[in-house]
């Protein structure tokens, strides 16, 4: 395509007729670094490698400047498909997390699917069997002007995942939902996947050492290339418009569920075959852009060239042009570079004994090329060379430095008289779609496939399983992000999100060992949105430094995965500030971990954290008053780390049979669940002024500001006050479990609240079913 | 006693199955659905564990039951060895009519359809633990040869297709007469309710599990392998944490069962 | 009156495609199924004052189609099928929840105050080289198609 010799105006004329995205300053860069005009191949190649999907241009200098991807566990950080953390000297636990919210919203049912989909193939590529995925969601108002199709969204994201995560045998054990009117034109659908691997057999997304003095084959494994999710990583850098959806269409990718399956078992087959043989293989998953993604990076991460012919790559028709076969993201593909005398006994594992052209029609494995050492990225395709240009070049990428300016609203502390009725309002609270049971959901999803899970959803603050028989540990999983908090402050919304990821891990009795952030924002372009975004990477991870990896003094958190999705706006407006964390928490031994339902009554109740007027962005606020506020609950970092300290600490002694963290609707909701979580016959008395705290009482029972609900083992009183001391931490034994089923608090001599535990279960049950209806 | 563990594409508990059958005291292997079927006669007994073969593609178990793995199995069976099938297994089995085995295809396992008080509540999908009441006496069946008539045993569900229905009006009569209604969905207390969530799929007389005339082959939705360890249980049932990682749940009686039927049988 | 909305995936049909390689590979129709694809069909009875069908298809196709995915043809009463094939529509014998689900949620929470029932089938189109078609059809249907105590199938000509 000729670039050299024009203006602007041709240059970009040029590049839109063609469909492609880069910019004309970067088209011109193209072409002064080859000293020519590019092919339209090679065009395509720089726009995929470039986007911001793939480059994180916009992100990556504020990455670098906040994050803490090291630490004394970590194995592997943010380079490759996914991080890494040890467990313990033998096995690691392996984390990504990643956003489909641009799909997502055009076709709820395949966007969701395929974020599953590609997540798990980042974790299963490192080597690792993935053993939980966790799925946290954020639709619009299912209230608002915009409730049928918002609805649509939310019935079609819950469909696919069940539909593909539950056919692929993983089982989901986390997640969380939050409906919200910013979401109404841009849902919000992230996904977690954990594996485990042996520390010994983690496989490397890379050209081996060697691989291209000896001439490694390169072999591209799965589905048949077609034309879908072409120009994906394209579309995920760009706004939603409402008229571009026919063209955005098809940017999406089909998922199959049915031939990963497959596929994974193949991967298991070949991975036990070069551990059997010490060969050593590079192997990455076919995600964001495609065939040209995987390739240059195995090969340019490894200081390599690529000599790559696509007339041997297996198309569903071979009428493609060239840069569709390079850059499509069909899904359910793999790459694989291995030595040549492996590659028969390769191509038998899938061609044969897994029989993938009869899973799927035109599936398989084929060798397209060899790994080089001139460190030039070739592509042939009907006999001509389509691209010759530097692999380093390509996936060097390039960086923008985004202006940021503060966004200004303005936002005030409402007045408001307290209700008369707080039994009501906390029933409001409950029956919230934000706050109810999330029962409706998780009946869809298989948490039990593999059979190693110890604790589901609905039982705790985060998910358990035991995922290598014959061991005693377990790894928790929990998600969070509160967009109301991020309206107000992106800073405390981040630090916010990574104290509560941690608390509910901690409520388990597992310590927090690694974190992962996936960051949804609104249009980088525009300063006010890189602001949001920028305030909430420095707010969680100052949490994240603060909150210190348990065992080691002043060291953060590490953070050794994670995804950054932009442009989640419509002429609308753009989506709260939605930094999305997951916490990997570990426990030495799963039976000691405890659940949140209440579980005898006579045992005494204890409240961890005191209560602040932190009411901004709360339930309490938005439900029942339809205010927004301002106080915002902030995370006092000391505090917060004692909290979770002992509350660990005091699960670990088998002090506390039950813990519950105080987050949406405060700890109002927080007594509430555990005893609607459990069988019913359970409640608890409570005596607010217990709590140390001069404000009234619906600020006491709704303020969101951070902290637990324990239930102490009968005669443990005392050593668990002896526990919570040690950490600085004031006594507050709000009360007890009683043997009927209702809750009472009493706060100054009057009972404030006084609920029938049977009739709130309705509310409390029905809440998200009727938003979903 | 060695059990083979038959994998279709799109099988997904084959391992935990076979955790599950190793920890009953039966050895055993997963048997890839395209090996040379002949070679499935040196096993003692088989388990067709759940999943999704060729995605539920059609209906449930349809396409996998014309595998050619099927025709050997049924030999087998013929023979009298135990064969069970759980879940996605179980479905298997009825579309090739190994069960009820009186001929031909002769019940479905429609989709889930969740009625409480006359009405269609929810449908589609559903995962959660449910009790089973024991219908037969011991010794019926290979799946609950040590089991005897009102044991009561828990284990998770997990599926979209479930609902045995049949066209054969006098199919459930016949099927009660020959004790060959094995498992029916009931409370904790053991009462078989006929609304969800205890029907937790609308299956014609809470049917969870039945098995074939001669009794060695039964097939069940619920999963026994996610089951078979104490630390597996939901946190309400005080076994969960007792004992060590190898405490039994109560979903490994099913296995015990077939081992002890293999034992006695030969 | 009743309005039929047959529709088609634009993006590949993987359960025809597995249907097809079954018929082929392991029931011996190698010689016989020449090709084999798949509709959904929606059939709505609707009132019969409705004064402009064509335009409350398109409306019920709204919401009960996906175009992003699949395409549909709208005829009111009569289905003409193309010729080249043999359709062998495929439905529930017992009580349908989805297509319960569909009318409540078309009446209830849609405003389609006209839809008086919703009927969901599939059609399987069978290109077939075979002296009596139709009778491949029909042992196509029962051997693989249907399960005859939950559905029921129906040669469309």
């Amino acid at each position: 395509m000729r670039i050299i010799g024009l203006n602007d105006r041709e240059v970009e004329a040029g590049l839109r007729s063609v469909g492609l995205g880069l910019t004309v300053s970067e088209a011109r860069s193209v072409a002064e670094a080859l000293g020519r005009d590019p092919t339209v191949p090679e065009l395509f190649n720089y726009d995929t490698m470039w986007s911001e999907h793939c480059s994180y241009k916009s992100s990556r200098a504020t990455l670098n400047e906040f994050l803490h991807t090291e630490g004394p566990n970590v194995v592997q950080g943010p380079e490759e498909d996914a991080g890494i953390v040890a467990i313990d000297d033998e096995w690691c636990v392996v984390i990504a997390h990643e956003s489909h919210n641009h799909p997502s919203q055009i076709l709820p049912n395949e966007g969701a699917a395929t974020g599953i989909g590609g997540i798990v193939r980042d974790v299963n590529c490192m080597g690792a069997k993935v053993v939980a995925t966790a799925d946290p969601l954020r639709f619009g108002d299912p209230y608002g002007e915009d409730k049928n199709h918002v609805r649509w969204v939310a019935e079609g994201v819950v469909d696919g995942i069940w539909q593909y995560g539950n056919a692929l045998g993983v089982p989901i054990i986390a997640g969380d939902v939050v409906f919200d009117d910013s979401f109404d034109s841009n849902c919000l659908v992230n996904v977690v996947a954990v594996g485990v691997v042996k520390r010994g057999e983690i496989i490397k997304s890379r050209a081996p050492a060697g691989a291209g003095e000896k001439g490694y084959d390169v072999i591209v494994v799965g589905k048949p290339t077609d034309s879908s999710g072409f120009g994906g990583v394209t579309f995920a850098s760009e706004e939603l418009r409402e008229e571009d959806e026919e063209a955005n269409r098809g940017a999406i990718q089909i998922p199959d569920p049915f031939l990963k399956n497959v596929l994974f078992k193949a991967n298991e087959a070949l991975f036990k075959l070069t551990r059997d043989e010490g060969i050593v293989i590079g192997f990455k998953d076919l995600g964001g852009g495609g065939f040209t993604c995987a390739s240059s990076e195995m090969g340019a991460s490894a200081g390599y060239g690529m000599d790559l012919d696509l007339d041997l790559l297996h198309k569903a028709s071979e009428d493609l042009p060239p840069e569709v076969v390079a850059c499509a993201e069909t899904q359910e593909r793999f790459m694989l570079i291995c030595p040549p005398e492996l590659t028969p006994r390769a191509l038998k594992i899938y061609n044969e004994d897994w029989d993938l052209p009869n899973v799927y029609e035109g599936a398989r494995a084929s060798v397209v090329g060899k790994v080089t050492t001139d460190g030039r990225y070739i592509t042939r395709y009907r006999g001509i060379v389509t691209c010759d240009i530097s692999i380093e070049h390509l996936t060097r990428g390039i960086r923008y430095e985004r202006e940021e300016r503060p966004r200004v609203i303005d936002l005030e502390e409402p007045e408001i008289a307290a209700p008369e009725d707080l039994s009501e309002v906390l029933l409001k609270v409950l029956a919230s779609p934000n706050v109810s049971s999330r029962e409706h959901i998780y009946r869809y999803y298989d948490t039990e496939v593999q059979g190693n899970t110890v604790i589901r959803p609905g039982e705790a603050d985060a998910g358990l399983i035991a995922p290598v028989r014959g061991e005693k540990f377990g790894i928790a999983l929990s998600v969070d992000a509160n967009p109301f908090y991020g309206r107000i402050s992106p800073y405390w919304a981040g630090a916010t999100a990574v104290a509560e990821a941690m608390r509910n891990v901690a409520a388990i009795g597992a310590y927090p060992a690694t974190l992962t952030d996936c960051l949804n924002f609104g249009n980088p372009e525009k300063p006010e949105a890189f602001w949001e975004f920028r305030e909430c990477v420095r707010g969680l991870a100052d949490a994240a430094k603060a909150l210190w990896l348990k065992g080691y003094e002043d060291t953060p958190v590490p953070i050794v995965s994670g995804n950054v999705s932009f442009y989640n706006e419509s002429p609308d407006g753009a989506v709260d500030p939605s930094p999305i964390i997951a916490c990997v928490g570990l426990i030495d031994d799963v039976r000691d971990a405890v659940t949140m339902e209440l579980k005898k009554a006579g045992d005494s109740v204890y409240l961890i954290g005191p209560r602040f007027d932190e009411l901004g962005g709360s339930e309490y606020y938005r439900t029942v008053h339809g205010v927004t506020g301002k106080n915002v609950p902030i995370v006092r970092f000391e505090l917060e780390r004692n909290m979770i300290y002992a509350v660990i600490d005091s699960i670990a002694e088998k002090l506390v049979v039950a813990a519950h963290d105080i987050s949406n609707g405060g700890l109002g909701a927080t007594a509430a669940e555990m005893a609607l979580a459990g069988r019913a016959g359970l409640g608890l008395e409570l005596d607010l002024d217990a709590a140390g705290s001069d404000l009234s009482a619906d600020r006491l029972i709704f303020s969101e500001s951070s902290g637990f609900l324990l239930e102490c083992r009968e005669g443990a009183e005392e050593e668990l006050e002896t526990l919570l001391k040690g950490y600085g931490l004031d006594i507050m034994k709000l009360g007890n479990v009683t043997s009927s089923p209702e809750l009472f608090m009493n706060h100054k001599g009057n009972t404030v609240v006084r609920m029938d535990l049977s009739a709130a279960k309705k509310a409390w049950t029905a809440g998200l079913s009727e938003a979903m209806r | 006693m060695k059990v083979a563990v038959i994998q279709f594409p799109g099988t997904n508990c084959e391992h935990e199955t076979l955790v599950a059958a190793r920890s009953a005291g039966l050895a055993g292997e997963i048997f890839r659905w395209n090996r040379p079927a002949e070679e499935l006669t040196e096993f003692d007994g088989y388990i067709i564990p759940g999943g999704f073969s060729y995605q539920d593609r059609l209906r449930a178990g349809a396409i996998a039951s014309k595998e050619p793995v099927m025709d050997a199995l049924r030999e087998e069976a013929e023979r009298g060895k135990p064969i069970i099938g759980i879940c996605n297994g179980f479905q298997i089995l009825t579309e090739s009519g190994l069960l009820p085995g009186l001929g031909g295809v002769d019940v479905a396992l429609a989709s889930n359809v969740m009625v409480s008080k006359g009405e269609i509540v929810r449908r589609g999908f559903y995962c959660a633990w449910t009790t089973l009441r024991c219908e037969t006496p011991a010794r019926r069946c290979s799946g609950s040869f040590i089991l005897d008539k009102g044991d009561l045993v828990s284990m998770p569900l997990a599926h979209a297709e479930g609902n045995l229905v049949t066209a054969d009006e006098d199919l459930m009569e016949r099927l009660n007469e020959e004790d060959q209604i094995v498992f029916r969905y009931c409370d904790e207390g053991g009462n078989v309710e006929r609304e969800f969530p205890v029907n937790v799929n609308g299956s014609r007389e809470n049917i969870a599990g039945i098995c074939n005339p001669e009794g060695n082959v039964l097939g069940l939705m619920p999963h026994p392998e996610r089951s078979s360890f104490a630390w597996q249980l939901p946190p309400t049932d005080s076994a969960k944490s007792a004992g060590d990682m190898t405490a039994p749940g109560p979903g490994r009686r099913i296995f015990e069962s077939m081992k002890r039927y293999i034992e006695v049988m030969r | 009156m009743k309005i039929n909305l047959r529709v088609s995936l634009k993006i590949p049909d993987a359960e025809a495609a597995t249907v097809k390689n079954t018929l082929r590979r392991r029931m011996g129709y190698g010689a016989v199924l020449a090709e084999l694809g798949k509709e959904r069909l929606w059939s709505i009875d609707v009132d019969d004052s409705v004064a402009d069908p064509a335009d409350l298809a398109r409306r019920l196709a709204r919401e009960l189609v996906n175009e992003n995915k699949e395409s549909y043809k709208a005829t009111v009463d009569s289905i003409d099928f193309e010729d080249g094939y043999v359709p062998v529509k495929v439905g529930l014998r017992i009580e349908d929840a989805e297509a319960i689900s569909a009318q409540n949620r078309l009446r209830n929470r849609l405003g389609f105050d006209m839809v008086r029932s919703v009927e969901r089938s599939s059609i399987w189109k069978l290109s077939l080289r075979a002296e009596e078609p139709e009778r491949t059809a029909e042992e196509i249907a029962e051997g693989l198609l249907i399960n005859p105590h939950k559905d029921y199938y129906e040669i469309m000509r």
